[in-house]
C-alpha cells in the first residue's frame, strides 16, 4: 500500500524559515533557541532511538551524542532539507554505529569469551508487552529496512523525507518498506501460532 | 495528537495487535528525568560551532595517525594476554610498560607500570599500583567484583581504574557506576567523573600478598570509619583528560571536606547528602537556587525533594515546589514539580488539596504521561472518601490514558469496584 503509514493530524507549525532561524539563532550563541531546539526535537530523537533499537542503558547517552553532533553541525545546516529530516539523519546515523558497535562486541565476546553478552534489557517504564514485542521484532530487521519501518510508521515521517534520511532513491525506500512490513507480519502471524 | 494509519488494514486480530503496537511506539515519550539529564550535558555544548574545511584535513591526518598506533599496539605480541582460563596467578606489569589482560566475561584490564593484580579463583585482587578495568555490560545480579585491600568495588559494566597509592586506595571512574563496599556496607557510589579514596593504611604496603590457595576474606571496617580526605590522585588524575570530581565519604554528622566541590554546589550538595548532612545539601542547594540556568533550576527542585525525603517537612517541600512553578512556569522539571506536590500532598493527608491539585493538573495537561497516575490517586482519595461518584469519573480517565499499564489496570479494578457500590446504592 504506497500510502503513509502515520499522519499527524497536528503537524510542527514550523516551515523552513522558521527552522532556518532557530538554527540561525543558535549558531550566534542563542541559549534560548538552543533551549528551543532540544525541548521540539529531544523527545522525537528519543523516541526514534528507542524504535531503532538503541538499548535503555545507552539511549539517553545515544541521545546526548546527538544534540552534541546536532549542535556542532549547526553551521552546515543550509535550510535546503528540513530541520526535522536533518536531525533524523543524525541520529540515524548514531543508531546505526551503537548498532554495529554492539554488533561488533558481540561477536569479539563469542569468540573470546565463555559469557555471552546479556540481551538489551526493557525499559521498565515502558510496560506495554505489546511494544516490547514490536521493539523485538523491529530489532530483527535489518538496519536499513528497520530504518525506513521506524521512520514511516512510527515517526510519521513521509516518503520522500525517509528516502533523503536514509540516502537512497524513493523506490528503494518504498521497497525496502514493503519487505520490511512483510517480515514483521510474518514474525508477528509466527508469534501467534 | 490523532492518527490515521495506513497498514496494517487487515481485519484480523494480529494486524489488530500490530496497529495497536505502532500507536503505542508513535506515541512513546521519554520521561521528564531522562529529558532533564540530557539537557544538563548538552546545555552548554562543548564548544562552539565551527565548520571549517582545514578541520577536515587535520581529523583525517589524526585518524590515520591514531589507526596506525592502534594498529600497532594491537599486533604488539605481548600487548594482549587471554587469562581466562586461569583461576589463580599474580600479574605484574610487563618491564615496557602497561600490561593488557582479558579476563573472564570480556573484561579488559590494564596493569600500569608499578601494578599488581592478583587472581585467586577467577576474582581479581589489586595489590599494587595502578589497574585499569572496562567491564561489558553484566546480566542483572552478576556483577563484575575487584577486590583491593578490604574493599569490594562492585560494577555491572564500566570503565574504571583502582590504584594503591601510599597504603591508600584510590577509584575513579570513567563510564557507567560503581561502588565501593566494605565487608558490610556501601561506603561510596561513583558516577563518571567521580573518584573516591579510601583511608590511608599505614601497614598496607608492608602486609604481604595473601596466600595463593585462598581468598582471604577482607576485614570488616571498624564500625564508625573515621572521616576520609578526599583529594583527587596525582598518578590518576594526570592519566586523564578531565579533571575528575570526588565523593566525599565522611563519618556520620561530619563536616565535608571536599575542594572541588566547592568550585561546583551541585557536586557538593550531592556528596553532603551521601555523607547524610541534608542540612547542607539543603542550603547548598538553596544558594545555587538564586542564579539562573539549568544547574538553578534544577537546584530549585532539588530544595523541595531534600525538605521532604531527607528532611521530613512536607509543608516546607510543597512551598518549595510551588516557589520552582513560579519561577519556571514553563520548566523542564514542572510536570514533576507538579506531580511531587500531588503526591506530598495526598501522603501528608491534605487530601483537599492534592484533589484540588490533581483536578488542575488533569485539566493543564491531557497528554501528560503521568496522566494516568494522577488520575488513579485522585480517584483513591475520593474513593476513600467514599465519593464514589467523583472517584469513578476520576478512574475513567485513568482508564483512558492507556499507560503506565500498572495504573491503569489498579485504576480499571477500582473503577469497577465503585460501579458496583454505586450500583448497591442505587437498588437500596
Amino acid at each position: 500500500m504506497n500510502t503513509p503509514g502515520l499522519i499527524r493530524a497536528v503537524q510542527s507549525s514550523t516551515g523552513p524559515h522558521a527552522d532556518l532561524e532557530l538554527v540561525t539563532r543558535c549558531r550566534r550563541g542563542d541559549s534560548v533557541a538552543w533551549r528551543g531546539l532540544y525541548d521540539r526535537y529531544a523527545p522525537i530523537v528519543h523516541r526514534f532511538l528507542s524504535a531503532f533499537g538503541v538499548p535503555t542503558e545507552e539511549r539517553e547517552d545515544a541521545c546526548q551524542e546527538v544534540f552534541v553532533a546536532v549542535y556542532r553541525s549547526l553551521a552546515r545546516f543550509r535550510g535546503e532539507a528540513r530541520l526535522s529530516t536533518w536531525i533524523y539523519r543524525i541520529a540515524a546515523r548514531h543508531a546505526g554505529r551503537i548498532a554495529r558497535r554492539r554488533r561488533v562486541r558481540g561477536l569479539l565476546s563469542t569468540l573470546l569469551v565463555r559469557e555471552p553478552p546479556p540481551p538489551p534489557t526493557p525499559d521498565p517504564s515502558e510496560r506495554s508487552e505489546r511494544l516490547q514485542i514490536l521493539d523485538e521484532m523491529i530489532s530483527k530487521l535489518s538496519p536499513k529496512k528497520r530504518l525506513v519501518l521506524v521512520l514511516f510508521e512510527i515517526e510519521g515521517v513521509p516518503i520522500e523525507e525517509v528516502a533523503k534520511i536514509a540516502g537512497c532513491p524513493e523506490n528503494t525506500a518504498w521497497s525496502r518498506l514493503h519487505y520490511a512490513r512483510a517480515e514483521l507480519m510474518a514474525m508477528a502471524k509466527k508469534r501467534v501460532k | 495528537m490523532t492518527l490515521r494509519r495506513g497498514w496494517p488494514d487487515g481485519p484480523d486480530n494480529v494486524s489488530e495487535e500490530m496497529r495497536r503496537a505502532l500507536d503505542e511506539a508513535a506515541h512513546r515519550l521519554p520521561d521528564d528525568m531522562s529529558l532533564r539529564r540530557i539537557w544538563a550535558n548538552v546545555a552548554v555544548p562543548p564548544e562552539p560551532p565551527r565548520a571549517r574545511r582545514s578541520f577536515w584535513f587535520a581529523g583525517g591526518v589524526a585518524t590515520a595517525t591514531a589507526l596506525v598506533v592502534l594498529a600497532g599496539v594491537w599486533l604488539w605480541p605481548h600487548a594482549t594476554d587471554l587469562v581466562q582460563a586461569i583461576r589463580t596467578r599474580t600479574f605484574h606489569a610487563d618491564t615496557v610498560g602497561a600490561r593488557r589482560l582479558t579476563l573472564e566475561g570480556g573484561v579488559e584490564a590494564v596493569i600500569g607500570r608499578s601494578g599488581v593484580m592478583r587472581i585467586d579463583d577467577g576474582a581479581p585482587r589489586v595489590e599494587a599500583g595502578e589497574v585499569r578495568f572496562s567491564v561489558p555490560h553484566r546480566q542483572p545480579g552478576h556483577p563484575f567484583v575487584v577486590r583491593v585491600q578490604e574493599y569490594h568495588v562492585v560494577v555491572v559494566g564500566t570503565r574504571f581504574g583502582i590504584a594503591l597509592q601510599d597504603g591508600a586506595t584510590l577509584v575513579d571512574v570513567d563510564e557507567g557506576i560503581v561502588e565501593v563496599w566494605d565487608a558490610q556496607h556501601r561506603l561510596a557510589r561513583l558516577t563518571p567523573g567521580e573518584s573516591w579514596r579510601g583511608p590511608v593504611r599505614e601497614a598496607a604496603a608492608e602486609t604481604p600478598p595473601p596466600a595463593p590457595q585462598a581468598a582471604p576474606a577482607p576485614a570488616p571496617l571498624p564500625a564508625t570509619p573515621p572521616a576520609q580526605s578526599f583529594v583527587v590522585p596525582s598518578a590518576i588524575a594526570h592519566a586523564h583528560h578531565f579533571a575528575k570530581r570526588t565523593v566525599a565519604l565522611a563519618s556520620p554528622g561530619g563536616a565535608v571536606e571536599d575542594a572541588d566541590a566547592a568550585k561546583d554546589p551541585a557536586v557538593a550538595a550531592r556528596a553532603a547528602l551521601s555523607a547524610g548532612d541534608p542540612g547542607r545539601a539543603l542550603q547548598l542547594y538553596r544558594t545555587l537556587a538564586q542564579g539562573t540556568g539549568p544547574a538553578a533550576e534544577n537546584a530549585a527542585y532539588e530544595v523541595g525533594k531534600v525538605l521532604n525525603e531527607r528532611m521530613g517537612q512536607p509543608a516546607s517541600a510543597v512551598a518549595a515546589w510551588r516557589r520552582y512553578r513560579a519561577a519556571y512556569p514553563d520548566g523542564i522539571l514542572r510536570v514533576e514539580a507538579d506531580v511531587s506536590i500531588i503526591e506530598t500532598l495526598a501522603k501528608s493527608g491534605d487530601a483537599d488539596g492534592a484533589l484540588a491539585e490533581a483536578s488542575d493538573f488533569l485539566r493543564r495537561r491531557p497528554d501528560s504521561e503521568r496522566r494516568a497516575e494522577i488520575a488513579r490517586l485522585a480517584g483513591d482519595l475520593y474513593r476513600a472518601r467514599g465519593d464514589c461518584r467523583h472517584a469513578v469519573s476520576m478512574y475513567q480517565l485513568a482508564v483512558g490514558a492507556t499507560r503506565p499499564r500498572d495504573a491503569v489496570e489498579t485504576a480499571a479494578a477500582h473503577r469497577a469496584e465503585c460501579q458496583a457500590r454505586l450500583a448497591g446504592e442505587g437498588a437500596r
